[in-house]
């Protein structure tokens, strides 16, 4: 089911007045509606795939039950892999069996040999990335006894498949999410019109910014052959905003859904386009993911604290994790690499943590500095993007080829201009609107609260208003239901 | 919570006000490419603005024919008269069951035919009837039957026409229109026909396509079944001839000649002609006059001796 469909306003409303009318005097029962408005949300694209939350839900639910009971260090660690080994094993089997395979076959007819193995048409079930990454950190927290195991199956179900976020995120922490499963939730007025205003702006960002800018960057990356140099950065600008809509839109859908049945999950995205270097970049953007590996890669494997060579290959293993992490694709990886290679000067220089606060904070306009800092970021991670939605390595580069090339300082069409101006003039409201809430945790969190409630509707209202008038007419999945 | 849902539904209909004003004032004030999902296709393709202006006049007819382009642009009502049978054509562009049937709602007391004729092609019952309903909404006064036709269609583009049409209806600021009889190689003839200045098609190939019944389309071709039936109203369905190719790239025209004949009497004019490609049409869809004249004197034939 989508958020932005037809299925999803009605869905979210019946399972809002069950939940706080039918169920609200039992907490059990609540987890259980939970679980199964959760169950009826994933079933909805592909019922089959059900099985596989539900298996990796009670492995998961019982090996931290026995890992409890385990003093044995090996036996611990021995559950503690059949967690990791269950859950990676059907990541790595459906996302990335028909990838190690191709390259195999390709490495050893490289050498002379042939091969034959034939791939298999495996369908990528949707949002298994961020369940086994939000089931996997429960198992490890509870080894490393920063948890008390979970004993209760429903309660444990509803974290592992909790549907504002079961798709596409945040990866919630167990320790974070968890225990919310066990408090008595109480109706708040002011957090469930929070939860309604981060919705609405969630929305807007997918369905006005990231959809429109979709059509063009999709046309150009499609086309990029027919385009010259100049046209092609155009198409990576609306690939970046088309991306930033749509994945940090959806965050605030769930993360605002959530709050509306009384809970609290972690931001997700942090206004990361307006970061001064890639280090605060990626302590902006994704944050559930960079600091998932953060947590349970990068300082498992040393972190920054064994040498500036170990400090080097961990910085470099995140990233290309991270880049691999999206998709089975040399471009995920590259984009990856091409990051760490960016942090790295930063690194190296121990300027990594410079800007930990928010950008001109008090202040309307940034200074000339910070402005300059700003548009490097950006053009930075632009170029990056290029990779993440290249289809295949030689099309990225021939993409970057050609925006090198004399055709760089030709004028974009100006024809296909004119239909860019309607976008241009809705990333400039997106951003007027993200630089003026960016000490938020979004955009419209306190953006006209003092103001009287007829302007504060006014503008609501607006918001529908533009998504009616600027939505796609087809129903449009989020990018990151692919990884 | 009961504040929450108080200000909830307070906010819908405070949104929802807002929202049709807001509609006509950015249209009015906005360059057209700020209001995409805006579409009104006031004297748009197709003459359906002179097709309702001529049918205000029109009553006592015989034969009302109904359908998509394959209607307008096939079935001559010229032709049908030099035979003493009076017709109106009430073809539209793209037009689904949804239009047909809301047409049917709007104007068939008024009309008051003896037989209708639907035109029945399979692509109309596969479409979201969108294109159709924005002809309709623009060319045509707006009422109950359009709202229940946006809510049918559930389309962000019918809903905001169809505001936009409402308020230039009010405020009558399509009075000045007037559509022209003739424009580029299309004619428009009294009683709804379009007529094409003689062209041919050059016969071209076409991918194997499977026919789709929209389950939402069906209902509505049923409700127009029932209406006809309850009316005492002969209805025909023919599938108008389309070029070989176009007809026999569907794996499945059986299963749609079955469907159809259980609706009532159906005639395939694919099968019941033999048109050559390049002769008797003007492109991958439409007969051109040749072919019209043809097409439509066996009709009038079949549908002599099946009425004696």
């Amino acid at each position: 089911m989508l958020f932005n469909s037809l299925d999803f306003a009605i869905f979210l409303p019946v399972v809002f007045l069950l939940y706080w009318f039918v169920t609200n005097k039992h907490l059990k029962l609540q987890n259980t509606l939970i679980v199964v408005a959760s169950y009826f949300f994933y079933g909805w694209w592909d019922w089959r795939f059900l099985s596989l939350i539900m298996f990796s839900t009670l492995v998961d639910y019982t090996i931290g039950v026995h890992l409890a009971k385990a003093d044995n260090q090996l036996k611990r660690k021995a559950l503690l892999w059949t967690s990791i080994g269950v859950n990676l094993g059907f990541l790595g089997f459906f996302k990335y069996y028909n990838f190690f395979l191709e390259n195999f076959v390709s490495a050893f007819s490289f050498f002379g040999m042939e091969i034959n193995a034939n791939s298999l048409h495996i369908i990528l079930p949707v949002g298994i990335s961020f369940y086994t990454f939000q089931s996997l950190s429960y198992t490890i927290d509870v080894y490393r006894k920063k948890l008390a195991p979970c004993t209760d199956v429903i309660a444990f179900s509803a974290f592992v498949s909790f549907f504002p976020q079961l798709v596409a995120g945040p990866i919630e922490r167990a320790t974070n999410l968890l225990p919310q499963f066990f408090h008595k939730r109480t109706f708040d007025y002011t957090q469930a019109v929070d939860g309604m205003r981060q919705i609405l702006w969630g929305l807007f960002k997918k369905m006005v910014i990231a959809d429109n800018c979709a059509i063009y960057a999709n046309d150009i990356f499609n086309n990029s052959a027919d385009y010259g140099g100049s046209t092609l950065i155009l198409g990576a600008l609306f690939f970046a905003f088309q991306i930033y809509g749509d994945f940090s839109g959806y965050s605030d859908i769930a993360i605002g859904t959530a709050r509306l049945f009384g809970f609290n999950l972690r931001q997700n995205f942090a206004f990361p386009y307006f970061s001064r270097d890639i280090a605060e970049f990626w302590r902006r953007w994704h944050i559930s993911l960079s600091t998932w590996f953060r947590d349970y890669l990068y300082i498992p494997l040393g972190g920054s604290r064994m040498g500036t060579r170990t400090s080097i290959r961990n910085i470099f293993i995140i990233f290309i994790v991270s880049g691999f992490w999206h998709g089975a694709n040399w471009t995920f990886i590259i984009w990856g690499a091409l990051n760490a290679i960016y942090f790295l000067p930063l690194f190296l220089t121990k300027n990594n943590r410079k800007n930990l606060d928010v950008v001109s904070k008090g202040k309307f306009f940034p200074t000339l500095k910070e402005l300059t800092a700003i548009l490097l970021t950006f053009g930075l991670t632009t170029i990056a993007w290029i990779f993440f939605r290249a289809e295949n390595l030689q099309h990225a580069i021939s993409y970057i080829s050609e925006i090198l090339s004399p055709s760089l300082f030709a004028l974009p069409d100006l024809l296909a201009l004119k239909d860019y101006a309607v976008v241009f003039v809705l990333i400039s409201f997106l951003i007027f609107m993200e630089w003026i809430g960016r000490e938020s945790q979004y955009a419209l969190e306190n953006f006209g609260l003092k103001q009287k409630r007829i302007i504060r509707w006014s503008f609501y209202a607006f918001l529908i208003f533009m998504i009616g008038m600027f939505m796609q007419t087809d129903e449009t999945p989020f990018i990151y239901f692919q990884f | 919570m009961k504040n929450f849902l108080k200000d909830i539904l307070l906010f819908i209909a405070f949104a929802a006000i807002f929202y049709i004003i807001a509609i006509p004032v950015w249209r009015s004030g906005m360059p057209a490419r700020f209001s995409p999902n805006i579409n009104y296709l006031l004297g748009a393709y197709g003459h359906m603005f002179s097709r309702m202006d001529d049918l205000k006049t029109t009553d006592d007819i015989d034969i009302l024919f109904l359908g998509s382009s394959h209607a307008y642009r096939g079935f001559d009502t010229r032709i049908f008269s030099k035979n003493s049978i009076n017709t109106f054509n009430l073809g539209s562009s793209s037009q689904t069951p949804i239009q047909s049937n809301m047409l049917l709602n709007r104007y068939l007391d008024h009309i008051d035919p003896e037989v209708i004729i639907f035109e029945v092609f399979p692509f109309s019952f596969d479409s979201d009837g969108v294109e159709s309903s924005l002809d309709i909404i623009a060319n045509d006064k707006n009422d109950l039957h359009s709202f229940l036709m946006a809510l049918e269609v559930g389309h962000v583009k019918t809903w905001n026409t169809l505001i936009y049409a409402t308020y230039r209806d009010i405020f009558n600021l399509d009075a000045s229109f007037s559509e022209p009889i003739e424009r580029g190689k299309d004619i428009y003839v009294k009683g709804g026909y379009v007529e094409k200045d003689l062209a041919y098609y050059s016969p071209d190939s076409f991918p194997q396509q499977e026919i789709i019944i929209n389950r939402k389309q069906l209902r509505q071709f049923e409700y127009m079944v029932t209406q006809t039936k309850d009316n005492d109203i002969k209805l025909v369905l023919v599938y108008a001839p389309i070029p070989r190719e176009n007809y026999l790239s569907y794996t499945n025209n059986q299963y749609f000649d079955s469907l159809m004949t259980s609706y009532g009497d159906y005639y395939n004019f694919n099968d019941i002609l033999t048109l050559d490609d390049s002769l008797h049409f003007y492109d991958s869809h439409h007969l051109n006059q040749n072919g019209v004249v043809i097409f439509n004197e066996k009709l009038i034939d079949i549908l002599k001796s099946g009425l004696e």
